[in-house]
């Protein structure tokens, strides 16, 4: 990521959670503005280029959605992420159709919030155009839908191979159980079980079992997480 | 009070129009009767009187005007003739013959007819009413010819009488049944209103009482008392959910408030904190879950997802259920597997089919047998499609069957595996939401859970 896209746009009306995200996402390195109504987000929103703007669904005075709706119509490419205490299903299609890039629903982890938006802030700068994912010694190759350590090959189901794809494109970075459900489900409502962690831990066994090195890493309270060591 | 009630009613007014309406068409038709049957009668004498005149004066031309006084005598004389009056008057109107005293002033016109009082004939009491034909002979002779009729004025004015009091009885009683009827459906809507408002203000224990008659009237009765049972029932499982949300949300947050009290009061420890905090988090977040399954029961119940029906296929939903839980399955040493039909088309919304059927396959695998089966099974029966769900493991009573998709509710067997006992709420509800039936049947052993749904929209 280049400089200017660490820079962020929070458009939040409750003064205690716009503390909280100011002080947590420039821990993380990001640089953070700060909206807190709809017509203050529209002005900063248009003035200022964003790696990502978030973006509360219900402000004081006009709805999150509409202000999206807006700055769209302004040119703003910039991705949203739509946070809103309005959790259920419905909503999150909603405000995904009206042009958001991707939801979260209120209450929500920080490091949940942390990884969609570095996947956000890197879906707009890359546009992988590989046939060959590469992690350490893993090589994906995208074309004949086959996954392989050090030449040897895994057996994949599927669904394991997209998700192992999913987490390839993420190298490095954080993913959260939602997103996996999200991106490699399409599903959208928490399940509430661990079958994402079972389903994952499948995936390991094939993956990292036998291995020089693991490289499906679990990150405590949020997800998992594909990188090579060094 | 009643009698006001009735007399503003509705149905009061409504008889009164049909009064009108009936009342108008009674009279039209007796009057009709009145006039044509005095008209008739009038006419007969009335023709009576002009034959009769007509050969007097035939006489009179053919034989002169002292054979007329002849035959007028003869008349007058003759019993059969009693009732009938005549006289003959020369120009000077002095006169020559007949039964009447004088000629009768008024009629000084010299032809038609006329009608007056007469001097009280012999053996009458009151004078009576004569209608006569007058005529004048050339010679300036004239001659009256009539009769008595006031019989026939009273069996007139009798008629009159009768029709005027049968309309009017008629209107009286039509008033007074309107107003007993009236007074009886009045009556049965207050008792109505007075039970809505004694519900309104005291609770939802009162009935409407029944008559027993099994009219409509018992029937609307026993209808809303129905309504009200069930509506009692709802309010005491809507408090029963909240009772038990109470319960399910206060234990974690007690656990969470000794927890944070302790660490406030105590010296600070990192170690000790930051496993704390994480249980407190873990903690949180299953009170989280809980609420979010009771917002998103609560929401699927308001039917408003039904604008995003489309026909999906069950079996590929059901497959890729399957496919989520293979891994899970194949950890508890459980065989998952999909039978059936390729495809069976129904009308409604993938993701909450998918959260049904995964919660139904996520039972099965947990409180079936470990190491056992869990069979996924489409069909597309005669009604529709259907999906069962079947495992070998213990099964659930048949008396508690019903219980299950209560919210909350868990079996004592299953209280400490993981689960708030919210599952097959949302499954009922989304089967509700679906117009699917839902029925559980005994695997022996296991339990087969049964979603029939309707077929696909066209």
């Amino acid at each position: 990521m280049t400089g200017s896209h660490r820079r962020i746009l929070v458009v939040e009306d409750d003064p205690e959670t716009a503390g909280q995200l100011l002080e947590q996402l420039t821990s993380s390195g990001y640089q953070v503005d700060l909206a807190s109504t709809g017509d203050e987000a529209l002005s900063r929103g248009a003035t200022c280029d964003y790696a990502v703007i978030t973006i509360d669904r219900m402000l004081p005075d006009i709805d999150g959605i509409a202000v999206m709706r807006q700055l769209r119509d302004d040119g703003i490419a910039a991705p949203f992420l739509i946070i809103s205490a309005l959790g259920e299903v419905d909503d999150r299609v909603r405000g995904l159709r009206a042009g958001g890039d991707d939801y979260l629903v209120k209450p929500f982890s920080f490091l949940e919030l942390l990884a969609r938006l570095e996947a956000l802030g890197r879906r707009s700068e890359t546009i992988a155009k590989e046939t060959i994912l590469r992690v350490g010694d893993l090589a994906i190759d995208l074309i004949s839908r086959t996954a392989s350590r050090r030449g040897k090959e895994i057996l994949l189901l599927p669904r394991e191979f997209q998700l192992l794809e999913y987490l390839a494109r993420n190298e490095g970075h954080v993913v959260s159980r939602a997103m996996l459900l999200q991106h490699v489900w399409d599903l959208h409502f928490d399940p509430s079980t661990n079958i994402i962690d079972v389903y994952v831990g499948r995936l390991r066994r094939k993956v990292d079992d036998q291995q020089a090195y693991p490289l499906i890493h679990t990150v405590r309270g949020v997800g998992y997480c594909l990188r090579a060591p060094g | 009070m009643l009698l006001a009630k009735t007399l503003t009613s509705l149905t009061f007014k409504l008889a009164l129009i049909a009064i009108a309406t009936f009342g108008v068409i009674v009279s039209v038709i007796f009057s009709y009767v009145y006039l044509s049957t005095t008209a008739y009668v009038r006419n007969r004498s009335d023709r009576a009187i002009v034959t009769e005149s007509s050969s007097l004066r035939d006489a009179y031309e053919k034989s002169g005007r002292d054979a007329l006084i002849d035959i007028i005598r003869q008349r007058t004389s003759d019993k059969s003739f009693t009732g009938h009056v005549y006289a003959l008057a020369d120009p000077s109107l002095t006169l020559l013959g007949g039964n009447l005293a004088k000629w009768p002033s008024e009629p000084s016109r010299p032809s038609g007819w006329t009608e007056f009082r007469a001097a009280p004939l012999p053996n009458a009491a009151d004078p009576p009413l004569v209608r006569a034909i007058l005529e004048t002979f050339p010679s300036g002779d004239r001659l009256l010819v009539g009769r008595d009729i006031s019989d026939l004025d009273s069996f007139t004015a009798q008629i009159k009488l009768a029709v005027i009091s049968g309309v009017a009885l008629i209107f009286l009683l039509a008033m007074m049944a309107s107003i007993l009827v009236t007074r009886r459906t009045v009556a049965r809507i207050e008792q109505i209103n007075a039970t809505s408002r004694a519900i309104m203000q005291t609770g939802l224990d009162k009935r409407i009482p029944l008559r027993g008659t099994h009219d409509e009237w018992d029937r609307v009765a026993e209808n809303l008392n129905l309504m009200l049972e069930r509506i009692e029932t709802l309010m005491g499982e809507v408090k029963q959910v909240s009772d038990n949300v109470a319960h399910d949300l206060r234990t974690p947050l007690t656990r969470m408030r000794g927890r944070l009290e302790k660490a406030y009061h105590g010296a600070r420890n990192s170690d000790a904190d930051q496993l704390l905090i994480g249980d407190t988090i873990a903690d949180l977040d299953a009170v989280l879950r809980i609420f979010s399954s009771i917002t998103r029961i609560a929401q699927i119940e308001t039917q408003a997802r039904k604008d995003a029906f489309r026909n999906v296929n069950l079996v590929e939903i059901a497959c890729e259920v399957v496919e989520l839980y293979d891994a899970a399955a194949e950890q508890d040493g459980t065989r998952l597997s999909v039978t059936g039909a390729r495809e069976a088309l129904v009308t409604g919304d993938r993701d909450l089919i998918f959260d049904a059927i995964a919660n139904l396959v996520d039972n099965a695998i947990k409180h079936g047998r470990g190491g056992g089966k869990v069979v996924v099974a489409i069909e597309n029966g005669d009604g529709g499609p259907l999906i069962s769900i079947a495992d070998d493991g213990p099964g659930i009573p048949p008396d508690e069957r019903e219980h299950v998709f209560k919210r909350f509710y868990r079996l004592e067997q299953s209280r400490y595996t993981p689960g708030n006992g919210l599952g097959l709420s949302l499954v009922a509800a989304v089967a509700r939401l679906h117009g699917a039936r839902i029925e559980m049947l005994d695997n022996a052993p296991g339990l087969q859970f049964n979603l029939r749904f309707a077929p696909p929209a066209p």
